[in-house]
């Protein structure tokens, strides 16, 4: 089997089984709509500083959707003693890493368009790039650690503790860039925030290729 | 190896006292900040260490998972922790200079923020030790997170200094800075030189202990 | 701008307050280690 194949079939078992169940994604939906909520009242009715806040909120969502979700990416693997089942597999056990990291990466995508209810026709573009390279390092680191933690007794802490720090690069670029695209303003003006972000996705996914390999083996 | 570890420590304390002589007694007072400045020769060569620290940790990481030598991993958890103790130091310190220097403990200055961030992620990087069990599963994640945190610094760095560079610029201590009279810079060698003896000493110490441990665990 | 010696006593106490509380800590747990 080659590495896409491998790939693909983890993919796939892990797609089917959330179309099966939904579990996670009915819950992150739910759980997205309920931040919505909290901005609102935390930041009062006032649409304009919310307009204002508006990157900041949406990263914020979009992590703390991440931590909810990424955390649990091994959780079926561990209650079901699947663990094993990974290890198995032959060959190049990264594939399983890319895989899941595509699937949390889609269903983040699903949850930005449900934050939505501003005029964005025009920026959508330009966001979709900035989400997409912001996506791709939070998968994955996200999925590093979340194998990382897995195993680990308070893994609900553990997670999110390691998990914030390294994603602060990501987390700034994003803000920025998103708050220019929201602005109208041309990428070009956020170049260097796209070109960290890229440099970090690049840096990320190598670093999670490249190491995933030892966190599965026992 | 014992005995070159106290050579180490005597070593240690005669340059600390050295750099004390040298900080107070032989270097002048500076002229714009006062004598408020001798911090400088306290908390710069502790973000040195600091940062040699989590080099170490990376390189030892790197290390374990190639060769499997737990040598490798007990050095890279001693580094981290002694790291961790010089970032706070330099935190701290920092701090204790910028009251009087800036009115304020805290501003989220790029430097200040960026080794702020090394803190809590090497914080994660221990709290992530303490909590595996196993010896060996332990030392494999703690490699893994060792080298993802390291690659993290420079995106960490550029981050963080385009966030606030864009609204201010940095205003920072500069060693080397436009007038610094050669003395402070000797004064600062000798800290420096200190500091690191100090790190070597407190690594090897704490490396020995954590065999120590092992070797009373087993 | 003035001296603010006391902050300049302060980081020094704690710089010395910290590493020195770290030394005790490794060289109480060497000691019972090695006793063992």
């Amino acid at each position: 089997m080659t590495f896409a194949r491998r790939a693909w079939v983890v993919v796939w078992k892990d797609l089917l089984v959330e179309r099966r169940s939904k579990e996670t994604l009915n819950a992150l939906v739910f759980f997205s709509l309920l931040l919505l909520f909290v901005f609102q009242f935390a930041l009062g009715p006032d649409r304009e500083r919310l307009a204002a806040t508006l990157p900041g909120l949406l990263w914020l969502g979009f992590i703390l959707a991440g931590l909810l979700g990424l955390g649990r990416t091994f959780v079926l693997e561990r209650e079901n003693d699947c663990w094993e089942g990974l290890l198995l597999a032959p060959g190049d056990k990264s594939a399983i890493y890319l895989l899941l990291m595509l699937v949390v990466e889609a269903m983040l995508l699903a949850l930005f368009v449900i934050f939505f209810n501003l005029e964005i026709a025009a920026a959508l573009p330009g966001l979709a790039l900035v989400v997409l390279l912001g996506t791709v390092g939070l998968a994955a680191v996200g999925t590093l650690f979340a194998a990382m933690t897995a195993q680990v007794r308070a893994r609900e802490l553990l997670f999110p503790v390691l998990l914030l720090p390294v994603q602060v690069p990501v987390l700034l670029g994003t803000v920025k860039a998103t708050e220019a695209v929201l602005l109208g303003e041309p990428l070009g003006a956020v170049a260097h925030w796209l070109k960290l972000l890229a440099a970090a996705d690049v840096i990320y996914v190598a670093a999670g290729v490249l190491t995933f390999d030892f966190l599965l083996e026992s | 190896m014992r005995r070159a570890t106290s050579v180490f420590g005597w070593l240690a304390a005669a340059g600390l006292l050295a750099g004390l002589v040298m900080g107070f007694g032989v270097a002048p007072r500076e002229t714009t900040q006062g004598n408020v400045q001798r911090i400088m020769y306290l908390h710069v060569p502790s973000v040195w260490v600091a940062y040699v620290a989590f080099a170490v940790v990376f390189v030892a990481s790197i290390a374990y998972l190639a060769r499997r030598a737990e040598a490798a991993d007990r050095l890279a958890h001693a580094s981290a922790e002694v790291g961790v103790l010089f970032t706070g130091l330099t935190i701290a310190t920092g701090s204790i200079w910028g009251k009087p220097t800036w009115g304020t403990w805290w501003t989220w200055d790029a430097r200040l923020t960026s080794v702020a961030i090394l803190f809590v992620m090497y914080i994660g990087y221990l709290l992530l030790r303490g909590m595996i069990e196993e010896r060996e599963r332990a030392a494999r994640y703690a490699a893994v997170l060792g080298i993802v945190a390291a690659l993290n610094i420079p995106l960490v760095h550029f981050s963080v200094v385009w966030w606030r560079t864009l609204h201010q610029p940095p205003s920072l201590m500069k060693p080397g800075g436009s007038a610094m009279p050669g003395i402070m810079i000797v004064a600062l060698v000798v800290n420096f030189v200190a500091f690191s003896l100090l790190y070597v000493y407190f690594v090897a110490k704490r490396a020995r202990l954590l065999r120590l441990e092992e070797e009373a665990a087993a | 701008m003035g001296d603010n010696w006391g902050f300049v006593l302060a980081a020094y106490a704690l710089a010395a307050v910290v590493l020195w509380a770290y030394w005790r800590r490794l060289a109480r747990k060497e000691k019972e280690l090695d006793l063992k």
